[in-house]
């Protein structure tokens, strides 16, 4: 299949102002990134950061003070109607669909006001409600649900048009294990198999580093990061090692490198060392030998997702050290 | 992947069938809430009686109730426009329902247009029980011909207009509950529900004709004593009358329409 020769999601220099008082706040600054249709993009940050703004952006629910969005080639100021046709959203913080009408009713109202026909609803409807366990319940009233299947009903509703893009919102935020495990199933499938574009913001970082392609982090409105996921890792992975010894360090007579982190289990010792580079290695290792210590392996160490984003908002290497934002920037091509 | 491919309707067809969706919601939702709607007909129809009762020194003034019967049927069209209006939109406002349904390729237009529908059907049902309970138990003298429904087809116009009006400013004034209470209570006293506008004083009959439905009541009384649409005309009220709703009607989808731009530009749309 030819790939359109439009990115899914485009922002150009979007800025956001608010007037508060005699003051001005801006929530989001310069923003600029494109996504390729079929990504999962992360958009990550702390509160108040930018994102929901930014997503309502994208939307259309909140205009922009600066900037241009377009949505699979549809500019969402002048070409609204058709842009908004483009995405399904299911938004933080609000229940997202009617709660005194039932599922059923939902889907039906939702699909109505994005132009569909009542025959062309009804069988996506179905599908959708049976895949989502919430068949045999859709004609009692969402009010009566658990959140979780609120929430389910609220991502039904967005994909009731089957729109190419997904706006999702903390989509996962109050849900217990079992039902954000499903939502996370579900936008798994939906970019994997139907190869939807998907825009996601949470604070539970392991889902975004499940999901995500591709990660953004935006702190003070402003994109700090924005690289796929596995060279964001990689990145702060350069500069840790493990290093893993039979037995317990007690006997040792070396001297540990500042910042090292040690994990005894009983039958073997990890020390994880940071901001350490070859020659500190093989200077740590030398030592070992020196001691006698028996080795039994050394690796790089791959943070996780949530360390390289506390790392990163905390505009830091984690030990003081300034991270470049212009190395942290880089465009996906 | 590529665009999506909704099928594209006509822009009449499309423009109808949002028009309706809206309004179907707009009654799921009433249905849903009938339990308070009926309580609203109950206590409005028992606060009239009693009021009507303690006008006329403990006994029913007949000449007073048909005076003031059309007066109850728009208070409760109108209050009823206004507080469900603004009640919808508050709620939607909290539940992030109203963000959703801007997510359509509809014009905003289409949208208010179905929830003033199922805002009028809201208010007339209502008015229209009461105004048949107690036309029909206690028989005023009514001249009912045609004509009757001119005046009473702009009163639901002009209650409409002010529901709209009290809609959009749901979207801009924090406290629009006791606003909304305020005006309500002024149609109520100045409407003419309790003495007909014609027994006030000259300076507050004039300043009460301003009042949403207040003229429409005026024409509709003069139609019903069986002097006719030309009557209307003749003292003014019904060329009044249709200034008013055409005004209040302006005002009204202005005011939306600057308060929803408003609320997109500072994200009002959704609980700040």
């Amino acid at each position: 299949m030819a790939m359109p020769d439009h990115a899914a999601i485009e922002l150009t220099g979007l800025t956001k102002t608010y007037r508060r008082g005699r003051d001005l706040l801006t929530a989001v600054d310069d923003v600029t990134l494109s996504v390729p249709p079929g990504q999962v993009i992360g958009l990550l940050g702390p509160n108040g950061a930018g994102k929901t703004t930014t997503i309502k952006m994208i939307c259309g629910l909140i205009l922009p003070t600066a900037g241009t969005i377009k949505l699979n080639g549809y500019d969402v100021a002048r070409q609204r109607a058709d842009a908004v046709r483009q995405i399904g959203a299911v938004l933080e913080g609000s229940r997202n669909v009617y709660w005194p009408l039932t599922a059923w009713q939902n889907l039906m109202y939702f699909g109505r006001l994005k132009g569909l026909r009542g025959q062309e609803i009804r069988p996506r409807a179905e599908r959708l409600l049976a895949d989502l366990g919430l068949w045999e319940r859709r004609h009692e009233t969402v009010g009566s649900f658990s959140r979780g299947m609120q929430q389910k009903v609220a991502i039904a509703a967005a994909l009731i048009t089957d729109p190419p893009i997904l706006l999702l919102d903390e989509p996962t935020i109050g849900l217990d294990v079992a039902a954000a495990r499903t939502v996370k199933d579900w936008i798994t499938r939906l970019a994997a198999d139907e190869g939807k574009t998907v825009l996601l913001t949470t604070h539970q970082l392991g889902i975004a580093q499940e999901l995500a392609g591709r990660v953004a982090v935006i702190r003070d409105g402003t994109i700090i990061a924005d690289l796929p996921t596995p060279d964001l890792l990689s990145r702060y992975a350069e500069d840790r090692f493990q290093v893993r010894v039979a037995g317990t360090l007690n006997g040792f007579t070396g001297v540990l490198p500042a910042g090292a982190r040690i994990e005894a289990d009983g039958r073997s010792t990890v020390v994880t060392l940071r901001d350490a580079d070859q020659h500190r290695l093989h200077s740590f290792l030398d030592q070992l030998r020196a001691g006698n210590v028996p080795l039994i392996s050394v690796s790089q160490a791959q943070p996780s997702l949530e360390e390289v984003f506390l790392r990163l908002i905390q505009g830091d290497g984690g030990d003081g050290r300034s991270a470049p934002a212009a190395a942290n920037t880089e465009r996906v091509a | 992947m590529t665009a999506i491919t909704i099928p594209r309707p006509g822009a009449s067809e499309f423009a109808l069938r949002a028009f309706a969706n809206e309004a179907g919601k707009g009654l799921r939702l009433m249905w849903r809430r009938r339990a308070i709607t009926i309580t609203a007909v109950l206590l409005n129809g028992f606060m009239y009686l009693m009021i009507q009762f303690f006008i006329g020194g403990g006994h029913l003034v007949l000449p007073v109730l048909a005076l003031t019967l059309p007066a109850l049927f728009a208070y409760v069209s109108a209050a009823t426009a206004a507080l469900q209006g603004s009640g919808g939109i508050t709620e939607e406002v909290n539940g992030g329902t109203l963000e959703q349904s801007h997510l359509s390729p509809a014009r905003p237009v289409l949208l208010i247009a179905g929830r003033l529908a199922a805002l009028a059907v809201e208010g007339l049902v209502p008015a229209a029980v009461l105004a048949l309970a107690f036309g029909l138990g206690y028989r005023p003298h009514w001249v009912i011909r045609p004509d009757a429904l001119v005046p009473l087809a702009l009163i639901v116009a002009d209650a409409l207009g002010y529901g709209l009006l009290m809609t959009a400013l749901t979207l801009r004034v924090a406290s629009i509950g006791a606003v909304v209470h305020v005006f309500n209570m002024a149609v109520m006293f100045f409407g003419g529900m309790f003495i007909p506008i014609t027994l006030f004083p000259h300076g507050v009959e004039i300043v009460a004709r301003f009042v949403p439905t207040a003229l429409g009541v005026e024409a509709l009384n003069t139609t019903l004593a069986g002097r006719g649409l030309s009557a209307a005309w003749s003292d003014g009220s019904l060329p009044w009358l249709l200034v008013h709703v055409a005004g209040l009607a302006a005002l009204a989808w202005g005011t939306y329409l600057y308060t929803l731009r408003r609320a997109r530009r500072e994200g009002g749309l959704s609980p700040r």
